[in-house]
């Protein structure tokens, strides 16, 4: 320990530290500041950039000891009283907040790279110096392009030179609550200010640290743990293993197969084993250390082949199950007469394809806080799903659903990978419980991409025929997913992967098989565009060698089989509004396909492809006659009104969306509706961000729960002042008659509302309409509301290295109606970064089932230099029982990006690409032998 | 117990030294620490004590003269570039040490910490956990090379960036020990032995890196990495043409050291290019192939060549 005096913006600290402590530390956990984030704690995303001395350091890679007699400004100095600074105004503005968790770091490393860029007289070139200034922060939410957008104004205006570009999209901030209008998220100055306390921000007084000791073996019994020497280690309060949380538990009632530690036998490399409960986080590592546990190794099955064939009886991974093998699930849907459609195809083809796993790579990592009083149990934590969380929580902990309140505080992204209940949440409410104290977790990288729950590592064969003239006459697809040691939304996946290739085209024959082997390794789960990003990139790439076959342009190929609006599918979905059409010729018209198509030069490319995905599903994961979503609003004196919903925020704008419906149709400002959302003791279920059904079911809720507002107010009025209910108007903060004879502001709205009676609580709702047909299978990727889209992407690829860059995607989404444009336009933007990431970097690579690039150096995510510039357009079809006609964007736009830029490959160099990651060897083993198809595996 | 743990802070090369000295067996120097922090918090350094010198002062200065650079070894990659001599006379170096991590760690990083980086593996950079999951490799005190599944060599990757491009230019570095100063090459300090890839005394300090331009050298600098910033290098690539047409090529990511091929602007660049890639010593380590990173060597140094102007199209 040495004494360290620094200054931290402004304000002198004396503070004890340990010799090898690192600033972030010392920043976060003994000055309090819990704006400087860390997302890696190894300098490879950038969150915990500070300045030190006015240069932009890391501070999770800066001894804190370095730092004596300096001075350190954190994102919390730059507001000056309670005033944002320029820069920050600048990310509020223009929507560069998303999840907020790499802002501050982003912030910051802006600030220290603008006073260089003054001189920068162009504007390309001076977004060019940003995106290269920014490129060692990553970010997962934005795609960048927002970012490096209000870094840009923020240069060019805080250099007196006044906008070189005029914006195609002014920022409308305008108070009044209206659907449609470019908003920031209600919450983004807390964000950008640091202010916004994410789960490991919460400083609980006195908490205990608890570290996990994890399995080093993929498949073995556990025959002893041996803690007494870990239990004597000074500081350890207590120590858990398996055998105290027996009870199973998993987010589908079908597939309850894990639980919080491994009991018998560890099922991966990475399964918690032990956890200690410690007074600090170094005790509970060292003890962790100390823990002996003696394993006897069985049988492994780590590829999708092995579990497919027989296993001894003690050999499968889980004992339940008919088969004497590893599937976890097999489904199969057979629709039309697919061997005559194939038969009377003029062309067919048939492929098959390898995709790598990817993770979500949020840059929060998970973290939580659980503590017991005579309430029960409270735990904070980064949860897209409270309510499956509070279930699971109850079951595991064994106490009635009454005894369970889980809060989401602000979260740093999920794209699902947070929306299973997890280990970690049922391990440190379990531990508060045993030692009567506050227990707090915060997962390191390599836990996270341990815990992992990402996109299935997946292989499949598909078969595509169409008639001479472009028209689709059958698909077919064989798929098998690699689902890793438990269940997850495996089963729900496994349909995705099929299913959801009976839109966005019309398909008389349609059918899949798909499988879903478990392996011993870390599980996979739901990421955004759950289930069918995989098997769409097999279809578009079909389509696309299709059209080259036929001589067709295949966006003419696409347009022709396109489904029509106000239909059903070949498997009866029903498809209400439908933008397909805008959506393709869209991107034709903004990337000048028609002009350029057949006329780049070689190692140049423009490729296509289509998509469509679900608005939330029709049925609930747990079958019960609960709504979807429930909203409550309270309407008191003030003439506030508190929206509560149980819906999870997570960095997508929904507390913001909730609050846009609520104002547009109460007729007043955003200033007057509060909303307090994802804490299940206060707020009404919703069952969580994930499917991308917040928008049309808590949306629906919120706008139902409104509308029931509305008619408590008309009826009060009318009651008082005898007018026609029909006549009366909600908007500009005042209830009005027609002919202007009754024009009551809010206040006295409000005044007459609570009129002997106090606050009003009113309550809104949303069920799904019954759907779908009535064969075994029918419910799988059923949804009230699908979104459609469309991209073009364009490719450079080096004809001697393989190297692809990808230049521009041209994105078009049909998302109803864009009730935040701003926020969709970040969606989307986000969706084709994830994607663009999908495509030529990301995969998850093991060695014996031991995952190798746990970490943000080697899990490749696209910087802001490898990421394409981006040109969203939103496509808005209204559709018919969306919230004001608002359907799905978080998800769906992710399916066609990552086969247009195959495409594009194919179209610069004559490669057609069957494995995800694009690999650059692949390409040039192609291209000097056409014949050969690369490693499928 | 928790290991107690220490951190110094010197101020100048010979209390460094003295304390280095002091600590034997047990220290580390600690220059940007971009690096050597990271494979302290895996465990692969157990270093309990940390001697600090990226605040000396005197290894700040960057001195040029006509015909040499001498540039000191706690200079940070960022400041490489803001020299304008440096940036002028050797713009190869600039943009290598440009091309290492991202525009931040390079506000940290320094040039003496980049020359001394360690090498690098997939089985290597992974915490002790995993290290332990994995079974200890050679580097980490094992018996067998994981990445080759059996080998008793370590081929761990020498991935320095600015290296590559210093060793072309035949770059001096200044030592200090405690028997006094020398001038030595600094391609002498590289081994070829993954698992101790320097032999440069414990208890030394680099200096200052001293570069000869009086032979108006030109150089091409070239690297291979999935994305364009972040990182480590997969494959790096300097040519160097002297005025006198003495051609240095030197490969970093290829081997536990840099590789060194010499030759002239009168030989047959295919000759040298063929050379490159059988002197390189790969194996699959690395998030691309050993096929393919072999194959890229000879792309880059034919680009290189014909920026050179030693072939034509």
């Amino acid at each position: 320990m040495q004494q360290l005096k620094l200054k931290i913006n402004g304000k002198q600290y004396h503070l004890l530290v340990e010799d090898h402590e690192m600033l972030s530390h010392v920043i976060r956990e003994k000055a309090g500041l819990t704006g400087t984030k860390v997302g890696c704690g190894q300098g490879s995303c950038g969150a915990c950039t500070v300045l030190l001395n006015d240069k932009a350091v890391l501070s999770c890679i800066t001894p804190a000891m370095r730092c004596d007699n300096a001075e350190i400004t954190t994102i919390e100095a730059l507001a000056t009283e309670g005033k944002l600074h320029k820069l920050q105004e600048k990310f509020v503005e223009k929507g560069a907040v998303q999840c907020g968790f790499c802002t501050p770091g982003m912030v910051m490393t802006a600030l220290s790279l603008a006073p260089s860029l003054h001189e920068t007289g162009e504007i390309g070139q001076l977004m060019a110096r940003i995106k290269e200034g920014l490129s060692g922060n990553l970010c997962r939410c934005t795609g960048y392009k927002k970012i490096i957008e209000a870094v840009a104004e923020y240069v060019v205006e805080s250099s007196g030179k006044g906008l070189q570009h005029a914006d195609p999209n002014p920022s409308r901030l305008s108070d009044n609550g209206a659907v449609g209008v470019r908003r920031p998220y209600i919450e983004a100055e807390k964000k950008v200010k640091g202010l916004a306390e994410y789960a490991d921000d919460i400083i609980s007084k006195n908490a205990l640290h608890c570290k996990f000791l994890r399995s080093t073996y993929a498949h073995a019994l556990i025959e002893e743990i041996d803690i007494r020497d870990a239990l004597n280690f000074p500081g350890v309060h207590y120590i858990a293993t398996g055998k105290e949380l027996p009870v199973k538990f998993g987010v589908l009632p079908i597939s309850q197969d894990e639980t919080a530690m491994a009991v018998d036998k560890v099922r991966y490399i990475g399964e918690i084993v032990a956890a200690v409960a410690a007074d600090s986080e170094e005790a509970a590592v060292e003890a962790s250390k100390l823990i002996r546990v003696r394993y006897k190794p069985i049988r492994e099955f780590l590829s999708i082949e092995e579990s497919l064939n027989d296993a001894g009886e003690d050999e499968k991974i889980h004992d339940y199950g008919k088969f004497n093998n590893n599937i976890h699930k097999k489904a199969e849907l057979r629709f039309g007469d697919q061997q005559a459609g194939l038969r009377e195809a003029d062309f067919t083809v048939k492929k098959s394809f390898w995709f790598d796993g990817v993770n979500h790579g949020f840059t929060e990592p998970h973290a939580a806080t659980a503590s017991w009083d005579e309430n029960g149990l409270t735990i904070v934590t980064a949860t897209q799903v409270p309510h499956y969380l509070h279930r699971a929580l109850a079951k595991v902990m064994e106490v009635p659903l009454n005894r369970v309140r889980v809060i989401k505080p602000y979260l740093g992204g999920g794209f699902g990978g947070k929306s299973d209940p997890f280990p970690h949440e049922i391990i440190v409410s379990h531990l508060a419980r045993k030692t009567g104290r506050t227990v707090r977790v915060c997962l390191s990288r390599e836990e996270v991409f341990l815990t992992n729950h990402g996109r299935h590592p997946s292989k499949m064969t598909v078969e595509l025929g169409i008639s001479k003239d472009g028209l689709m006459q059958a698909l077919d697809a064989d798929i098998a997913i690699d689902g890793g040691a438990y269940g997850s939304f495996g089963v729900v996946t496994s349909y995705y992967n099929g299913v959801l290739l009976q839109a966005p085209y019309r398909l008389n024959n349609f059918g899949f098989r798909t499988y879903r082997v478990y392996t011993n390794k870390p599980q996979c789960g739901a990421m955004r565009g759950h289930g069918a990003v995989n098997s769409r990139f097999a279809v578009e790439s079909l389509l696309d060698d299709l059209a080259h076959q036929i001589n067709m342009d295949p966006c003419e190929l696409r347009m022709k089989n396109f489904l029509d609006s106000n239909t059903l599918t070949v498997g009866q979905y029903r498809i209400t509004s439908n933008g397909s059409r805008e959506s393709l010729e869209k991107v034709m018209e903004l990337s000048g396909w028609k002009n350029r198509i057949g006329k780049m030069e070689k190692g140049r490319g423009l490729g296509v492809a289509c998509g469509f995905f679900i608005s939330g599903s029709a049925l609930p994961i747990i079958w019960n006659e609960l709504p979807q979503s429930v909203v409550h609003l309270k309407l008191d004196f003030d003439g506030r009104v508190l929206v509560t919903s149980g819906s999870s925020d997570i960095g997508q704008g929904s507390d913001t969306m909730l609050a846009i419906i609520v104002s547009e149709v109460l007729g007043i400002g955003m200033d007057k509706i509060f909303v307090l959302a994802a804490d299940t003791l206060l707020t009404p279920v919703d069952f969580g961000s994930y499917s991308s059904r917040v928008t049309f079911m808590a949306g629906n809720a919120a706008k139902d729960a409104a509308q029931n507002l509305r008619t408590e107010i008309i009826s009060a009025l009318t009651k008082k002042y005898n007018t026609d209910p029909d006549e009366l108007n909600f908007s500009g903060n005042r209830v009005f008659s027609n002919d202007k004879t009754l024009d009551l502001s809010w206040p006295e709205v409000v005044d007459n509302l609570t009129a002997n009676r106090g606050a009003v609580c009113v309550s809104g709702k949303y069920i799904s309409p019954k759907l779908g047909g009535d064969f075994k299978g029918a419910g799988a990727g059923l949804s009230p509301s699908y979104s459609f889209g469309a991209c073009i992407a364009e490719v450079e690829v080096d004809t001697e290295t393989g190297y692809v860059k990808v230049t521009n995607i041209w994105g078009a989404h049909d998302c109803g109606k864009a009730l935040n444009p701003l926020a969709v336009e970040g969606q989307l933007e986000g969706s084709w970064h994830m994607g663009t990431g999908q495509a030529i970097s990301e995969q998850m690579t093991y060695h014996k089932g031991l995952l190798m690039n746990n970490n943000f150096l080697e899990y490749k995510i696209p910087t802001s230099l490898d990421t394409p510039d981006i040109h969203a357009s939103i496509i808005e079809t209204i559709d018919p029982e969306g919230p004001f006609g608002a359907k799905e964007a978080g998800e769906g736009a992710i399916h066609p990006v990552i086969p247009a830029i195959a495409n594009a490959v194919f179209n610069a160099v004559g490669v057609r690409i069957t494995r995800l990651p694009i690999r650059a060897e692949d390409i040039l083993e192609q291209m000097k032998d056409p014949g050969k198809a690369g490693d499928k595996r | 117990m928790i290991p107690t743990n220490t951190y110094i802070r010197a101020t100048s090369v010979e209390q460094a030294i003295s304390m280095a000295q002091a600590h034997q067996g047990a220290f580390r120097y600690l220059a940007g620490g971009t690096d050597a922090l990271v494979n302290k918090f895996q465990g692969n350094d157990e270093a309990s004590v940390l001697i600090d010198i990226s605040g000396i002062a005197a290894l700040k200065q960057i001195v040029t003269g006509d015909s040499l650079l001498v540039i000191g070894s706690m200079v940070c990659l960022d400041d490489l570039e803001k020299h304008p001599v440096i940036s002028g006379r050797i713009p190869a170096l600039v943009e290598a040490a440009q091309s290492v991590a991202s525009p931040t760690i390079r506000k940290t990083a320094t040039l003496g910490g980049n020359l001394l980086c360690e090498n690098r593996c997939t089985f290597y950079n992974q915490s002790a956990w995993w290290r332990e999951a994995a079974g200890h490799c050679l580097k980490c005190h094992g018996t067998v090379c994981l990445a080759t599944g059996g080998s008793k060599n370590c081929f761990s990757k020498f991935v320095s960036d600015t290296a590559v491009v210093l060793i072309s230019l035949d770059a001096h570095i200044e030592v200090s020990g405690a028997t006094g100063t020398t001038i030595i090459p600094l391609g002498s300090i590289y081994t070829g032995d993954g698992i101790n890839p320097r032999q440069v005394s414990e208890t030394a300090v680099i200096r200052s890196v001293h570069v000869q331009v009086g032979g108006n050298p030109k150089t091409i600098y070239k690297k291979l990495r999935k994305r364009e910033s972040i990182d480590f290098t997969s494959l790096s690539t300097a040519v160097t043409l002297q005025d006198s047409g003495r051609i240095r090529i030197v490969m970093g990511g290829v081997h536990a050291k840099p590789v060194v091929v010499d030759g002239s602007a009168a030989d047959n660049m295919n000759d040298l290019i063929n050379l490159a890639v059988t002197t390189s010593r790969m194996v699959d380590n690395d998030t691309y192939s050993r096929a393919y990173r072999k194959e890229i060597i000879s792309v880059f140094l034919e680009r290189s060549f014909r920026e050179l102007k030693l072939i034509h199209d």
